[in-house]
């Protein structure tokens, strides 16, 4: 299903190179988790102050864990050309979600996906949806534009339960890939629903769960 | 003669010889682990001055076993096993690489740290922190750039303490903490290269 993001909007902050957008597939995300009880989050855009209080002012707790850094780490500046290499993707491969099976309810995962090439994605995504409970919420970001070079690298931040920033990543870009919602479904083929969001920048914003 | 026995009287009364502070065979030991040198860069707590009553643990020590300490405590060095400073401050410096677990009332993290963290008050994880454990603690403050890996469990004695008025409690003067006598225990094997 897609699910139009009314009054979806993205504006840089003067300079730093920032953006602040709204959300509505974090605000699904967040309507999701408020089920009374504690849920275990995590969050794979790097350890922040706002995501930190926000999540655990909403009584949950947080798991953090950078996957960027550990792309980064394991697949050097060109994050696509480094997984060429079947020891460096395997290195990722042991590294990137290392959690023991049905630990978390949600998971914030925001772009990191759309950095990862075939067959790295599908088996990181079989992964992410086995460290799920079942019935957990997903919420991953994927460029919707086809003719984007490269993209810069942001770290998110959350600000509210609408409002996220986008920061740049020390001045990192990568080489984009398209991800059409045929790609998206088939890679969470396993997943017991999935919701997308259309947003008016070139991001594409989808919900799944487990 | 009332003079010859006055002037006896001084000699009489050391009976009992006051030893010397450094005779005292327990206080070498105290203070072993913060006087030990350290060469190239070294760290200096916030003030940028080392606090009396605070130990410190410099860059080229190497502790494998059980610390536990009374009074505020700086690691700046590697330690492998357990950390304890019950109602005190605890300081991983930048150079530190800790793969321990850590109990403190605070915790100010600027170093490396493999191992689970827990603070009865607050933690402080520097930009140029590393940390791979779990936390257990009231209050967090985490800098942008620093790495962390793991899961945050805000104790439920923060919920209480936001909800309690302030209490305004006087700080112990300067010369009070530092007429406090140093008692950290350390055991294990201490060792130190340069």
């Amino acid at each position: 299903m897609i699910f139009g993001s009314k009054g979806v909007s993205a504006k840089s902050e003067s300079g730093s190179g920032t953006i602040v957008r709204h959300s509505s597939g974090f605000e699904q995300f967040c309507g999701a988790m408020d089920t009374g009880e504690t849920q275990t989050v995590l969050d794979i855009s790097g350890a922040s102050q706002a995501n930190i209080m926000f999540i655990t002012g909403l009584g949950h707790r947080i798991s953090s864990d950078d996957m960027l850094e550990t792309m980064e780490d394991c697949f050097g500046k060109d994050f696509i050309e480094g997984q060429q290499s079947a020891a460096k993707a395997q290195r990722f491969l042991d590294q990137a979600l290392a959690f023991p099976d049905q630990s978390f309810d949600g998971a914030l995962v925001w772009d990191s996906l759309q950095y990862l090439a075939t067959p790295v994605i599908e088996q990181t995504v079989e992964r992410l949806l086995r460290v799920m409970r079942p019935g957990g919420y997903i919420l991953a970001f994927f460029n919707a534009n086809e003719k984007s070079g490269r993209l810069p690298v942001y770290n998110y931040r959350i600000q509210d339960r609408k409002t996220i920033l986008q920061v740049p990543r020390a001045d990192m870009t990568q080489r984009s890939q398209f991800f059409p919602n045929r790609t998206i479904e088939q890679l969470f083929q396993q997943a017991a629903s999935l919701k997308f969001f259309l947003t008016r920048g070139s991001s594409r914003e989808v919900l799944i769960r487990r | 003669m009332w003079s010859k026995r006055t002037q006896d009287e001084p000699a009489q009364t050391p009976q009992r010889p006051s030893i010397p502070p450094s005779s005292n065979p327990v206080e070498p030991q105290r203070r072993e682990i913060g006087s030990i040198p350290s060469t190239g860069r070294s760290f200096e707590p916030e003030s940028g001055v080392v606090r009396s009553g605070t130990a410190a643990l410099g860059k080229n020590v190497t502790v494998k076993g059980q610390i536990f300490a009374r009074e505020d405590l700086t690691i700046d060095g590697e330690v492998e096993g357990t950390i304890e400073c019950h109602d005190h401050r605890l300081t991983i410096g930048p150079n530190a690489r800790v793969q321990a677990s850590l109990k403190a009332r605070e915790i100010i993290i600027h170093g490396s740290i493999q191992g689970n963290v827990e603070s009865t008050d607050k933690i402080d994880i520097k930009k140029e922190a590393k940390l791979v454990g779990d936390i257990k603690t009231s209050r967090i403050v985490i800098e942008d750039g620093a790495y962390f890996k793991g899961s945050i469990d805000i104790s439920k004695a923060t919920q209480s303490k936001q909800a309690a008025p302030p209490i305004v409690v006087n700080q112990p003067s300067t010369a009070a903490v530092a007429a406090a006598p140093a008692r950290e225990n350390a055991t294990g094997t201490v060792s130190s290269a340069k």
